[in-house]
């Protein structure tokens, strides 16, 4: 196929996807489930107001958000997931009033069997009929189901408290000791607690579904998988597999031009880094500080889940709580990933187009600095965010907003947002003249330039929901924001990155990385685009959402049935010459990306995509299971790739140290392979057991969070955690080599020394 | 996870023997009867592990216990011993430059792992020593 037909089919596909995906957005916006301006009983008392849910909604953000339990699905994993919870808790409050009322003070517990089978079926009634009334624009409860919601509304109100009958189940929840001090911001807690498990339990108009699409499975109301959840899982298995017979019938069509006889010698040994790009060397450094820290809060994170409130007999929980340990944890596995993958832009630009623009190493510089001050800025807010310290409005700017991975306050997310858009002008400014020359790799710097745009401008979803907006549309952009530039345009950046970096060493042709990287830019961003609806089925979005994001998500992973290709590929590249053998760890951490590619992302992703899995499984450590082995497996080991092969062409020859490498990379790998093996994905299979034959609720209560098996499997994570620590560890004393090495003496420090292509 | 109390206290005292048996069986194999075999990658994985199961034992057993080192004098002695035993073992087996001075190694080593083992049957820091 030709560039063109390329570059035209490509530009179809973006268009075609981001109209159906705004449409998507404008459809979940029309039917979210409303908030409404008042509860009330039907003797009309005002149970809770619109202010009531949405002042709910920032308090729950101040006290972490989804870092403590989870809404609709999403969050973390001790605490419970709220929705669930209060549903499962007032739908037993209402059946014990009933059966005392009506069954001489016996509580449901007490019935037979039929008469519990009786109240539920009554409950399930009462629950799921819909009374909301537009014209008011009031939902309206019966007196006894008030009464079960002022039961369970007394039990939140003593749980964020400090009420010591709760104590022990705190500390199960790995909730600190009054989390949240003030009592009017515990009775909002409550009403948002409330209304996303009505909307969870409540059918829409005029149908016999729930908002959620009857997510979280809970048989006792008739929240079971709808007939569409499982017709489009079963279609989109069918569509992936003729997905991917097309894909290897279009690979097999495909001219595949052997590779081009490696040179003699390493056409990057004689280059000498520009300033802009030695100012990178504190990037890196920068990126091993923060993963080590990563891992050290992962650390105290997973322990969280054995002891709730102390780390071997410290009471942590008094000054790091669960909730900020694990906003760090993941909040810096984007930091530091990101921090990588921006200084190899602005390492390679330079390389690429052999210009050293006036001024681009003080941007490299100022960038650092405004980097590790959002970093450390918005830690600091996050912390004192769930520490109560700001009211809820300070929060949402200077704290803790609570949304996992974009938890940082709106304040530093513009701080981040205005370093990106530094960060495009740098690479822009050098990378520009390359893309003004007539070169064969023009397709794929045209690729790299249009990845570094949409990754700086693709942020900017994270402004789209304000302080009060709905839920269901903070989710829509929330994943925009996750999947779309995360996962979509960084990978694409990545990958004509990689291709650049081989056909600089001399190991691709031109013209084949080209045609690779637009077919696979294709490939990728067709399924990745509208396959970021899987993340939103169960988030009060109609059933267009679960077709689209069943389909395309399914599409998502098609193209790693040529990942064994790609990987093998790779891996020849380090043994075409001698002087490869320079460059075999940063290859090789590349052959990993293919590996957990098919691994992390295809296997386990697509373990929980299907919606019937995911209907079952979301909130439940397989998808920790998926997250680790995919963030880390590939973007973590993309991250450490392009570091190690940015520092090889800064570095001294002599400092580098192979044998630190490969012990750093086997046990990256093995570590992680024991994390999900003996931990994440056997403490997930359980959890879903549970999940399938008695609810959502169930699989993510104490009762099973911390039964003897699961509390086993916690600590099975040692050996692999220890071992990948130890790998970890050895990038860091691989890079202080490098550092403390002899500096060979500086030629010309500022002038351009890279050779133009 | 109080329940695996047993199982889980077996698993330590094994990984324990396990340990210590290798280490002796590399450090005499290696230094008296000069095999080469003792510093080969399958026996150094085996150590790793052995060893790598010995501290998730032992860090279950600290939070089902609720005792733990730098707050439980024989836990603290315990891990700064252990330390000393790691050290002298990597003396023992391949950085000392003689053959003499690996052998004293050896036999500090496995003075300090019968002293840690004195402690844990003891739960005193004195180990043997509080016998007296």
């Amino acid at each position: 196929m030709s560039i063109k037909r390329l570059w035209i089919a490509l530009a179809i596909f973006m268009a075609a996807s981001f109209t159906a995906l705004g449409f998507l957005g404008r459809e979940i916006q029309r039917q979210e489930p409303p908030i409404p301006a008042a509860i009330v009983d039907t003797a009309g008392n005002t149970i809770y107001t619109r202010a009531d849910i949405q002042d709910g909604q920032l308090a729950w953000q101040s006290m972490g958000g989804m870092q403590v339990g989870s809404i609709w699905g999403h969050g973390a994993y001790v605490a419970p997931d709220w929705s669930a919870d209060q549903l499962h808790r007032e739908t037993i409050a209402l059946m014990d009033i009933w059966a005392a009322r009506e069954n001489s003070g016996a509580t449901y517990a007490q019935l037979s069997r039929s008469e519990q089978a009786a109240l539920e079926a009554r409950a399930a009634v009462e629950m799921r009929t819909n009374t909301y009334d537009p014209a008011t624009d009031r939902i309206t409860v019966s007196s006894d189901r008030a009464q079960a919601m002022a039961a369970v509304r007394a039990h939140y109100m003593a749980l964020l408290g400090n009420d010591p009958a709760l104590e022990q189940l705190r500390e199960q929840y790995a909730i600190a000791n009054n989390p949240v001090p003030d009592e009017a911001r515990r009775a909002t807690i409550a009403a948002y607690y409330f209304w996303t498990s009505w909307a969870a339990g409540t059918n829409r108009p005029n149908s016999d579904v729930t908002y959620t699409s009857n997510w979280p499975h809970e048989p006792m109301l008739g929240n079971n998988p709808t007939p569409a959840n499982i017709i489009w899982s079963i279609a989109s298995v069918l569509l992936l597999i003729i997905g991917v017979a097309f894909l290897v019938w279009m690979h097999a069509r495909m001219k595949h031009d052997e590779a081009p006889k490696a040179p003699s010698t390493d056409p990057l040994l004689g280059m000498k880094p520009t300033a802009s790009m030695r100012a990178t060397y504190k990037y890196f450094i920068t990126v091993i500080g923060l993963f080590l820290l990563q891992i050290g809060l992962g650390a105290v994170t997973a322990h969280y889940s054995v002891e709730g409130h102390d780390f071997y007999g410290i009471p942590i929980s008094d000054w790091i709580p669960y909730a900020v340990t694990r906003t760090w944890h993941t909040q810096l596995a984007v930091f530091w990933i990101a921090t990588a993958w921006l200084a190899t832009g602005l390492y390679i630009a330079p390389l690429v187009s052999g210009k050293e623009p006036k001024f681009q190493a003080l941007g490299v510089n100022l960038l650092w600095g405004a980097l590790v001050f959002v970093v450390l800025g918005s830690m600091a807010g996050e912390w004192l965010g769930v520490q109560q310290v700001f009211d809820i409005n300070t929060n949402w700017w200077f704290g803790h907003q609570g949304w996992e991975y974009i938890d940082l306050g709106r304040f530093w997310q513009t701080l981040l947002f205005v370093g990106l858009m530094l960060w495009l002008v740098l690479v822009t400014r050098a990378l520009w003249p390359a893309l003004m020359q007539k070169s064969e790799s023009k397709p794929v710097l045209a690729i790299l330039f249009l990845s570094t745009v949409a990754i700086g401008l693709f942020y900017a979803a994270g402004f789209m929901w304000g302080k009060h907006t709905h839920i269901s549309m903070v989710e829509y952009w929330r994943w925009w924001v996750v999947h779309l530039w995360v996962e979509g345009f960084f990978e694409v950046f990545a990958t004509a990155v990689i291709s650049l970096l081989f056909v600089r060493l001399g190991l691709v042709r031109a013209q084949t990385a080209n045609v690779a990287v637009l077919f696979g830019t294709i490939v990728f961003l067709f399924g990745g685009v509208l396959g970021t609806a899987h993340h939103w089925f169960f988030s009060g979005t109609p059933v267009s959402v679960i077709a689209v994001g069943a389909m395309f998500s399914a599409l998502e992973v098609v193209p790693l049935a040529l990942i064994g290709g790609e990987a093998l590929e790779t891996y020849r590249h380090s043994k075409a010459a001698p002087w490869l053998q320079a460059y075999k760890w940063p290859i090789l951490f590349f052959v990993a990306v293919s590996f957990w590619n098919l691994v992390g992302a295809g296997v386990f992703g697509f373990l929980i995509n299907t919606p019937i899995s995911l209907y079952y499984v979301q909130g439940l450590n397989l998808t920790a299971n998926h997250g680790h082995t995919a963030l880390f497996g590939v973007y973590g080991m993309l991250g450490i790739g392009l570091m190690l092969f940015c520092l090889r062409s800064m570095a001294s020859r002599l400092a580098w140290d192979d044998g630190l490498l490969k012990t750093a990379f086997w046990a990256l790998n093995i570590g992680l392979g024991l994390m999900s093996l003996l931990c994440l994905l056997p403490q997930g299979v359980i959890q879903a057991y549970h999940s399938i034959d008695t609810g959502l609720w169930f699989a993510r209560s104490p009762d099973v969070i911390h039964s003897p098996i699961m509390e086993l499997l916690v600590w099975m994570r040692v050996p692999g955690d220890t071992i990948f620590s130890i790998g970890a560890i050895c990038v860091a004393i691989f890079a202080a080599k490098l550092v403390f090495a002899p500096r060979e003496p500086r030629k010309t420090p500022d002038a351009a020394t890279v050779p133009a292509e | 996870m109080e329940a695996f109390y047993l199982e889980i206290r077996t698993v330590h005292i094994a990984a324990v023997c396990f340990s210590g048996l290798l280490f002796l069986v590399r450090a005499i194999a290696g230094n008296i009867f000069r095999a080469e075999w003792t510093m080969a990658a399958p026996l150094r994985y085996l150590s790793y592990t052995i060893d790598s199961v010995l501290l998730t034992a032992a860090l279950m057993l600290m939070t089902i216990v609720h005792q733990f080192p730098f707050v439980d004098a024989w836990l603290t002695a315990k891990v700064l011993l252990l330390v000393a035993y790691i050290v002298l073992g990597s003396y023992a087996l391949k950085r000392a430059k003689t053959r003499t001075a690996r052998l004293v190694y050896t036999g500090a080593a496995v003075a300090v792992f019968v002293f840690i083992v004195s402690i844990a049957r003891t739960h005193n820091p004195l180990g043997l020593f509080s016998l007296l």
